[in-house]
């Protein structure tokens, strides 16, 4: 068949990378229906992502197309479609799977690094600001507590996430 | 009893064998073994002038035990048999093995080695016949009457099949009308004719032509002679054995004489009842006294006990004029003795309200197919329009959703198989009826692998029905208007889509009927009828290729819909089939059965209960001794011979008249006793079914494994006890294997799964007493898989000739 390159050949064993990376969970039982794309409030204003094609070029061992990206960063993670999928495909964690083989390959978006950074640098994703803190008591919130930062760096160092992020050219 | 005298008749297939095999040594060998009276050679014994030396060697006295080598044993076996019998001797007395197959064939290589183990197979079969016992005939009687449970088409067809061939026949139906399903699916695709007609039955002499079907109402199906229709009527227990039922049916009153009403509708039009119709889709309101529709069977009025006011309101009573209405019946319970049950109670939608996002329950415009085709129906609520049940107002947008609870690993995980033809039907009616219809279809797969199924398909495409690949996602409803608004992806245009509609038509899963399931936990008590049911809740025929229609009880039949959803054709098909299955069995009037049962010693009996639970027939009973403890016994007519019994019981207080252990023991001596250059020894314990049938067919291809290897056959490989498996190795095997059908296929349903954890157990054992586990081992084949006995059979020689001699504890 022409139409299957040996690139493809070769990487038909993504589902079951997949698999491994899902807790067990197959993505193998996915039969297109769409319940996923229709259920989901990201596709539905973005033409950049839909659950239902992310699982068929995963399916058809198309790893480079999907973990290099932008789709798999897009699910919200509101579970509609593992609600809904009459396969009980368990999409969500697909899309995590495809995220953590992502990132330790490299393919990250800057937001997402920026992200990993903040967190490492102040333990907050959102930066705060003078500004913010007076603000909060005039809305009737408690003043922000420190958020040990220290041990939370210990604990990404730990699990390895610290090295990974630096291999591939984070900047803390 | 007399002296045992053992004829020996070899057949050297026409010289096939005698160039592989030494026969004069045969006959040597065979001559000096004590017992044998006489010895035959001929170049078959199966037929001709070979099986009148037998016959005739019988006759005059000169044996009283048979031993033959023959090829293909089991299809020459059965000659052989009958003409014993005829000759006077029992056939049990009778050892035929296959000295091609299990032998010269195999073996051609090495023809030194294979008359070694032809010797040897020779001395087992006539030392085993030496052991064998006549085994005599029971005989136990079948009433010549029916039970057939469900009055759908499935029961109707079958009801007329044995009505027209002479048999009483009972039918129950739980509502108060026949007709089933069908009553209400109004048209059946893809002819889109009529749902209720039957074929004509036998008793219908003044109209019936060859090719006559009638609607049930004028088809003289109620005045068939020999056919007791019970309506209203359930089933509540069911007792017996095959061949004789003791069935328990409670039938409710209809509260109208059955004999007395004309059906002139006066009592409805006076009953002051009046509550949504659930035969209508409870689109429309019927009164407490009711008919569903008009052209039903049997077509008299009922009453609705659970709203009817009796004796307090008693208008129908006054009004009757034919005094029909009998307010006093009670319930009664009624007994029938019956040979056959045929189970025929259908199928049932999906409760969709459990998928909340289709919101089944809250929107009254989203309805299921089933309701769809009441309101199609002109005799339906509607009168054949198709309105929104919301407001009684056309509805012009149609929605169809598919595969809804159905394909679903949430609720039902099988395909339903007819849902798409009853979704293209109903959108083409629609869609002739009122062309100015939009109507859409939203799709997983279209499946249309009947008969002119695709053509239904293509006819419903050029109609302009869309078609949309894509689950929806869910139902909306626009507060204001009520429209509905279907969330669906088109999954080939990559483009969301929100369908407005009228009306939603959900195309919902089939599932097993309640009838189904009362009935199966009614007959849990008969032998585990639980079991014959299937994981989706159906009942599971026993054999899907080659009993389709047959239960593990002999005697009880399954058809319809109650064994997976079918349409219209395929039930009549299933119906028949039942229903010739149920003739046959009755026909003779008895079973006629041989002993080839297990026996149980009650002195030995240890009051356990392993065997009563392991019999996978539910042939053995704990009944109580006059001593105040419980012995097994074993019921000849449920008994099929395995010996899985055999196998489980821990006192060895059980045995198989047809393979005793002395027998089984002895021939497993014999078949190790000489050896000569044959080495190392292996015994392979095949069974006598598929697992048997693969070691055959290694030979019947020639493929080639050493001679050393020796076959042993049994009834199941279920019988083995582990002990069987060191008195082997005693007897002289380094290795043994064992032959069984595959794990899920065995003929006795456990035994290929019972042998497996023996061997698993005796490898443990033998660890234990320093014997390589290797040296026994298990394996699962069908016919076809002759190769890979050859395979495992030259593998265990390597493997046995690796691990060198086996030394047992004590021996030289």
């Amino acid at each position: 068949m022409a139409l299957v390159t040996e690139e493809r050949t070769a990487s038909l064993t993504f589902a079951e990378e997949l698999r491994q990376r899902m807790l067990g969970e197959t993505i193998n039982l996915c039969y297109q229906c769409g319940t996923c794309a229709s259920s989901c409030p990201v596709a539905k204003i973005t033409p950049s992502f839909n659950p239902r094609e992310v699982i068929k070029l995963a399916l058809l061992g198309e790893r480079a197309e999907v973990v290099s990206g932008e789709a798999i960063w897009l699910c919200c993670s509101c579970y509609n479609c593992d609600e809904r999928c009459p396969q009980k495909v368990a999409i969500p964690l697909a899309m995590y799977a495809l995220r953590n083989i992502a990132f330790k390959e490299g393919f990250i978006p800057n937001i997402y690094s920026e992200f990993a950074s903040a967190i490492l640098d102040n333990g907050r994703i959102v930066p705060t600001s003078k500004f913010v803190e007076k603000k909060r008591p005039t809305l009737g919130l408690p003043p922000l507590q420190p958020t040990g930062v220290d041990a939370l760096r210990k604990i990404l160092s730990a699990t390895g996430f610290v090295k990974l992020y630096q291999k591939k050219g984070g900047s803390s | 009893m007399d002296k045992v005298k053992v004829g020996v008749f070899l057949s050297d297939c026409g010289k096939q064998l005698s160039e592989i095999l030494d026969f004069n040594a045969l006959t040597d060998y065979a001559k000096k073994v004590s017992g044998v009276a006489f010895i035959g050679k001929s170049a078959e014994f199966w037929r001709g002038r070979g099986l009148q030396l037998i016959v005739d060697a019988i006759k005059d006295g000169k044996i009283n035990r048979v031993v033959v080598t023959e090829s293909l044993p089991k299809l020459s076996e059965v000659n052989i048999v009958q003409a014993v019998e005829e000759a006077g001797l029992n056939p049990y007395l009778v050892e035929v093995i296959d000295l091609k197959d299990h032998c010269a064939w195999p073996h051609r290589k090495t023809p030194k080695e294979a008359t070694e183990k032809a010797k040897a197979m020779l001395l087992g079969a006539i030392e085993r016949a030496k052991l064998l016992e006549p085994i005599e005939k029971v005989e136990f009687p079948i009433l010549k009457s029916a039970l057939v449970i469900g009055g759908g088409i499935a029961g109707m067809q079958a009801a007329v099949d044995l009505a027209d061939l002479g048999f009483k026949v009972n039918l129950v139906e739980k509502e108060p009308f026949l007709g089933g399903l069908a009553a209400r699916a109004g048209r059946f695709f893809p002819t889109d004719d009529c749902a209720i007609c039957i074929q004509s039955p036998a008793s219908d002499v003044k109209t019936i032509t060859h090719t006559s079907r009638k609607c049930v109402y004028r088809s003289g199906f109620s005045e068939i002679p020999d056919l007791n229709i019970l309506t209203n009527s359930r089933v509540v227990g069911i007792e017996g054995v095959p061949g004789n039922y003791k069935v328990t049916i409670e039938k409710k009153p209809r509260y109208v004489n059955e004999l007395k009403c004309v059906a002139c509708d006066l009592c409805t039009t006076v009953c002051p009842v009046e509550v949504p119709d659930e035969y209508n889709a409870k689109l429309k309101k019927r009164k407490a006294i009711y008919m569903n529709v008009p052209n039903v069977c049997p077509p008299v009025y009922t009453i609705d006990e659970s709203i009817c006011k009796f004796q307090d309101c008693a208008k129908c009573v006054e009004v009757c004029p034919t005094e029909a209405i009998e307010l006093n019946q009670k319930s009664k319970r009624i007994t029938l003795n019956v040979g056959t049950i045929i189970v025929a109670t259908g199928f049932q939608e999906f409760d969709s309200s459990v998928i909340k996002e289709y919101h089944y329950d809250d929107y009254p415009d989203v309805i299921t197919n089933l309701e769809l085709a009441r309101m199609i129906d002109g005799f339906g609520p509607t009168g054949g329009a198709v309105v929104r049940p919301s407001n009684r107002k056309p509805a012009k947008k149609i929605v169809f959703i598919q595969c809804v609870g159905s394909r679903d690993r949430r609720y039902n995980s099988y395909c339903s198989s007819i849902c798409c033809m009853i979704s293209l039907k109903h959108a083409m009616l629609i869609k002739s009826a009122y062309p100015d219809t939009d109507v859409t279809v939203c799709y997983i797969d279209i499946r249309t692998t009947g008969r002119e199924h695709e053509d239904y398909y293509e006819r419903a495409r050029k109609m302009g029905i869309k078609f949309v690949k894509g689950r929806p996602t869910e139902i909306s409803r626009e507060p204001e208007t009520g429209k509905l608004v279907v969330d669906v992806e088109d999954a080939l245009l990559h483009r969301f889509l929100e369908l407005d509609a009228d009306l939603v038509v959900l195309a919902s899963a089939m599932v097993p009927s309640q009838g189904t399931k009362e009935l199966a936990q009614i007959t849990s008590s008969l032998s585990r009828f639980e079991a014959f049911l299937d994981e989706d809740g159906f009942f599971k025929e026993y054999n899907a290729k080659l009993r389709p229609t047959e239960t593990k009880l002999r005697g009880i039949y399954i058809c319809g819909g109650a064994t997976f959803p079918k349409d219209a054709p395929t039930t009549s098909l299933h119906a028949h089939s039942a229903a010739l299955k149920a003739a046959k069995f009755m026909t003779s009037g008895k079973i006629v059965k041989d002993q080839r049962t297990a026996v149980i010693d009650e002195e030995y009996c240890g009051n356990c209960v392993f065997c009563p639970v392991t019999c996978p027939y539910g042939a053995i009973d704990l009944v109580p001794t006059t001593e105040g403890h419980f012995v097994a016994r074993v019921s000849d007519l449920m008994c099929e011979g395995c010996g899985i019994c055999v196998g489980t019981c821990p006192l060895n207080a059980i045995e198989l008249r047809h393979a005793r252990p002395n027998q089984m023991l002895t021939q497993m001596k014999a078949l190790m006793s000489v050896n000569g250059t044959s080495k190392p020894l292996v015994l392979a314990i095949c069974c006598s079914e598929c697992g048997g049938t693969a070691v055959d067919s290694s030979g019947m291809g020639m493929m080639q494994y050493p001679a050393n290897v020796r076959v042993m056959k049994v009834p199941c490989t279920g019988i083995l006890q582990v002990h069987q498996f060191l008195e082997a190795f005693k007897a002289g095997a380094e290795g043994v294997m064992v032959v069984g059908c595959k794990s899920d296929g065995c003929h006795y349903e456990v035994g290929s799964q019972k042998a497996e954890k023996k061997v698993e157990l005796a490898r443990t054992l033998l660890k234990e007493y320093g014997i390589e586990p290797k040296r026994l081992e298990m394996f699962n084949m069908v016919f076809i898989e002759g190769k890979q006995f050859a395979e495992a059979a030259r593998t265990m020689t390597e493997t046995l000739k690796k691990l060198g001699p086996l030394q047992l504890m004590g021996g030289s």
